[in-house]
């Protein structure tokens, strides 16, 4: 066992240079993001009332707890900090560990720097070994940090570890689950989907756990259910963690046992031969390239749809007997179906945050190909850039589309058979809504890999700018004007009288124009060829 | 017409000049070997004729058509092997093929079979299941059987065994009886020399010499070894002598063909009593464009030319 283990200092410290510009804006934002809504607490809610008053709105939108986990304690700014980070700061810890495992293990098989690093004095698991702890590092890394800050800026030291521990702990989890996809799937896209199922299916499950009533024992369905049980400044339990950090250990002997089943660069879902001729041209091609997260996707968001939909009709019980839900309807303030519509505008928001991340990914895998080099050999043929780039901007284009109809259809018609008789069409429209902005989102995308592809990621860093100010923003009582630098922010709500659609016109048209852009870009730029 | 003509051809990338006043000119209906080691600016140098990228300055012309404004039609009649294949991994090598067939327009079926099985290339394994010889076979297939006017290879037979490599000579020797134009970039010297009608020689971004094989020996050095009874001191006064080497009686040299009489009758006079007069080879040729083996390695870079260039040729020359 030892032995096969030689070799993992060198490779890891090889891989911390490699990955640590890679980190550190993740580090980044776990050490900001938390200290501000730490900070932001006594401002936002000067007394005591004010926090209460945000605590019975929460319970009377449900939605709440489905995404971003139960609010547990409000009436202190810890306690707030942990309700507004936790979800989001479990889910990107995840994405990390796994996107930092694959590129360690599975990626390098791709590329070929496994087979130079392998043939070195290194043992059978030692470049496992190696991503695992180095995104271990990181999660810890990131559980720390956002304990330290939390701690210097005057939260309970108990809490904000509890906090951290949390984070840490779902990393740990994820980057034992990417090991051991790494081995099942027979290339890095392959391994990633897979392990980024699990982590959607644990998100998913959690918020079925959080969001009615007695049903905590679902949690236990979910690694991300394990870390919420730590409960940081309410119980700050830390069993949970300890059970993470044993799955996590677990995961990865079992994907160490897996490496040793395999043949090098093979996956366990084996490659079979295909046909020795193909009739496929750049539409058939962009198509076979993107049948992966097209149809991962195209699942993901009919179950998510249908979930919304069946949690919103379960919780119409749920809500009559909520009593300030009582109060709200008896004074008028909101009759019951407005409320049952405020909560499914929210799902749809988050639902329309997914068809954004899926037509920023279509629309970035076209890089990929030139990064690859294989755009160099299609372009030998006769075919101009545009006929190239152009089959990627529909695709980019229209799967975010058929998404949001596909997923919000699921969400009225599963709300209706369990009993909540929304109206299907205007969720489907609001549904149309949230497009302009998913296509500013894929425009912007589109016009990085015209113009500037070395700066791709920014079209990331615009969509979680944007997700952060649309669920936050409010909360942390951030202006108006700022606000509306987030699309999200004015997506027009089908759900109210005289819904204004301005908004979303300007969207439509910023987005076409950026897609233009991206188009001339594409065809005055040099290739990256490298 | 010529196939392909460049005069001043001038690329940078940011502060890197890549190419540096390039001139270089394909003949129709020949093959041009284009030689140089990684880093020379040759892989540039195509992709420009691709109209993958676009020059900063100087004149390209591609079958009479400028190659980044009449891209289509040109592509039609012109086909490309890059220097380093890869493949979609869920593609398979036929699909491969008949992807870049369909996209322009249809393949030679009766060809494509033909190098399949002479290249004996297995069409249905998935991309990323070919080794790196295999990925190239399929590159290859793909340009030769498209019955373009210009080939332009970069690199086609790196990877290839040696068998497979003589199958493609064959191949590109059947190209020419065709009449088709061949641009051969390469830093095998063996296979520029078996096949090659003129050769370009390129050296930090800029062709240093060009011409037929025999123009190109004319003009340079011959290397000389003589047994003389005699003092060689004097060979060291006679202009136009290079690496002089004494061993007692044995000297080595080589000698500019303009001196190449003077040293002769120097050798005469000394009490000459044996004679090897060998014209340069093409290894030679090269290396006295790159005397300087730190050239070689100055260059951004592959890591596999420089050192494998110097063991395969650079001992041969010793011998």
């Amino acid at each position: 066992m030892i032995q096969a283990l030689t070799g993992t200092g060198p490779l890891l410290r090889h891989a911390i240079g490699l990955d640590f510009r890679k980190l550190l804006p993740w580090l980044l934002i776990f050490a900001v993001f938390p200290l501000i809504a730490f900070s932001a607490y006594p401002s936002l809610f000067p007394s005591q009332a004010d926090a209460v008053v945000l605590q019975s709105t929460l319970s009377a939108n449900p939605a709440f707890s489905l995404l971003f986990g139960p609010a547990t304690d409000l009436s202190t700014a810890i306690g707030f900090t942990t309700w507004r980070i936790q979800m989001f700061g479990m889910f990107f810890a995840a994405l990390m560990a796994i996107l930092t495992v694959t590129r360690h293990t599975r990626a390098t098989e791709d590329n070929g720097q496994a087979e130079l690093l392998d043939s070195g004095v290194v043992g059978r698991h030692a470049r496992l070994a190696s991503a695992l702890v180095l995104a271990w590092l990181a999660s810890a890394a990131v559980g720390v940090l956002v304990a330290v800050t939390l701690a210097f800026a005057g939260a309970p030291p108990s809490s904000a570890y509890a906090l951290g521990s949390m984070l840490t702990g779902t990393g740990f989890v994820f980057a034992g689950v990417a090991a051991v996809t790494a081995q099942l799937g027979s290339v890095a896209r392959v391994a990633n989907t897979l392990a980024a199922t699990v982590l959607g299916i644990s998100y998913l499950v959690r918020g079925l756990g959080d969001t009615f009533p007695g049903a905590d024992w679902i949690l236990w369905f979910s690694p991300m259910g394990w870390a919420e049980r730590i409960r940081p400044s309410a119980e700050n339990n830390p069993w949970p963690f300890l059970l993470l950090l044993v799955a996590s250990i677990g995961l990865a002997l079992w994907a160490a046992w897996l490496s040793s089943q395999r043949d090098f660069g093979l996956g366990l879902i084996p490659t079979r031969p295909g046909p020795a001729r193909g009739r496929v041209g750049m539409w058939g091609l962009t198509a076979k390239l993107n049948r992966l997260p097209l149809w991962t996707w195209g699942v993901n968001l009919l179950i998510l749809g249908s979930v919304f939909g069946l949690v919103t009709g379960a919780l119409s019980s749920v809500f009559a007997s909520n009593p300030f839900v009582k109060q709200m309807i008896a004074f008028r303030v909101a009759t019951e179906e407005q409320l049952a519509y405020a909560f499914v505008e929210v799902l749809v928001l988050l639902l329309g945050i997914i068809g954004a991340v899926v037509g920023i990914q279509l629309a970035l895998r076209f890089y990929a190909e030139e990064e690859e080099r294989r755009s160099e050999w299609v372009l030998s043929a006769p075919l101009s850039r545009l006929s190239h780039v152009a089959p990627t901007v529909v695709v980019s284009v229209a799967a975010p589309a058929a998404g949001m109809i596909l997923c919000s259809l699921a969400l009225g018609i599963a709300s209706n058979i369990s009993g909540s008789p929304l109206d299907v069409w205007k969720v489907v429209l609001q549904g149309i809504a949230e497009l302009p902005a998913i296509w500013l989102a894929v425009g912007f995308a589109v016009a990085l890999v015209g113009w500037a592809p070395q700066l791709r990621s920014l079209a990331w860093l615009l969509l979680v700018y944007w997700l952060l100010l649309t669920f936050f923003g409010q909360v942390l009582k951030v202006p108006e004007w700022l606000m509306d630098t987030s699309p999200f922010h004015v997506v027009p709500h089908v759900f109210s009288d005289g819904t204004d659609w301005g908004a979303a016109w300007w969207s439509l048209v910023i987005a076409a124009a950026l897609v233009a852009a991206g188009l001339d870009g594409y065809r005055r730029r040099d290739l990256v060829c490298t | 017409m010529s196939a392909v003509s460049i005069s001043g051809l001038v690329k940078s990338f940011g502060r890197f000049k890549a190419l540096d006043g390039l001139d270089l000119g394909v003949e129709e209906g020949e093959v041009h070997g284009f030689l140089g080691p990684n880093g020379a600016g040759k892989s540039t140098t195509l992709r420009i004729l691709l109209g993958l990228l676009r020059a900063d300055a100087g004149t390209v012309k591609v079958l009479g058509a400028d190659p980044w404004r009449d891209v289509v039609p040109l592509h039609r009649r012109m086909a490309y092997v890059p220097g380093d294949v890869s493949l979609w991994p869920s593609l398979t090598g036929g699909e491969a093929i008949d992807l870049l067939g369909r996209l322009r327009g249809g393949l030679d079926d009766k060809r494509c079979d033909e190098l399949l099985e002479a290249l004996e290339l297995d069409p249905t394994k998935r991309g990323h299941t070919y080794s790196k010889g295999n990925r190239q076979k399929v590159a290859i297939i793909a340009a030769l059987s498209s019955n373009a006017e210009l080939l332009i290879l970069d690199e086609p037979t790196s990877g290839l065994d040696p068998l497979m490599e003589a199958t493609f000579r064959e191949e590109i020797r059947w190209e020419r009886s065709l009449g088709r134009s061949v641009l051969l970039s390469s830093h095998i010297l063996a296979e520029v020399e078996a096949l090659a009608d003129r050769i370009s020689i390129i050296r930090k971004g800029k062709v240093v010499e060009t011409g037929s094989l025999e123009q190109m020996r004319s003009r340079a050095r011959t290397n000389v070894s003589a047994t003389i009874d005699g003092n060689a001191a004097l060979l060291t006064t006679l202009p136009g002598i290079a690496d002089l080497r004494i061993e007692g009686h044995r000297v080595h040299f080589s000698v500019d063909s303009e001196n190449l009489g003077d040293a002769m009758s120097v050798l005469s006079h000394h009490g000459m009593s044996a004679l090897t007069v060998s014209p340069p080879s093409l290894e030679d040729l090269f290396l006295q464009h790159y005397g300087d083996p730190s050239d070689l390695s100055v260059e951004h870079d592959d890591e596999q030319m420089a050192p494998s260039f110097f063991d395969r040729h650079g001992r041969r020359r010793a011998e």
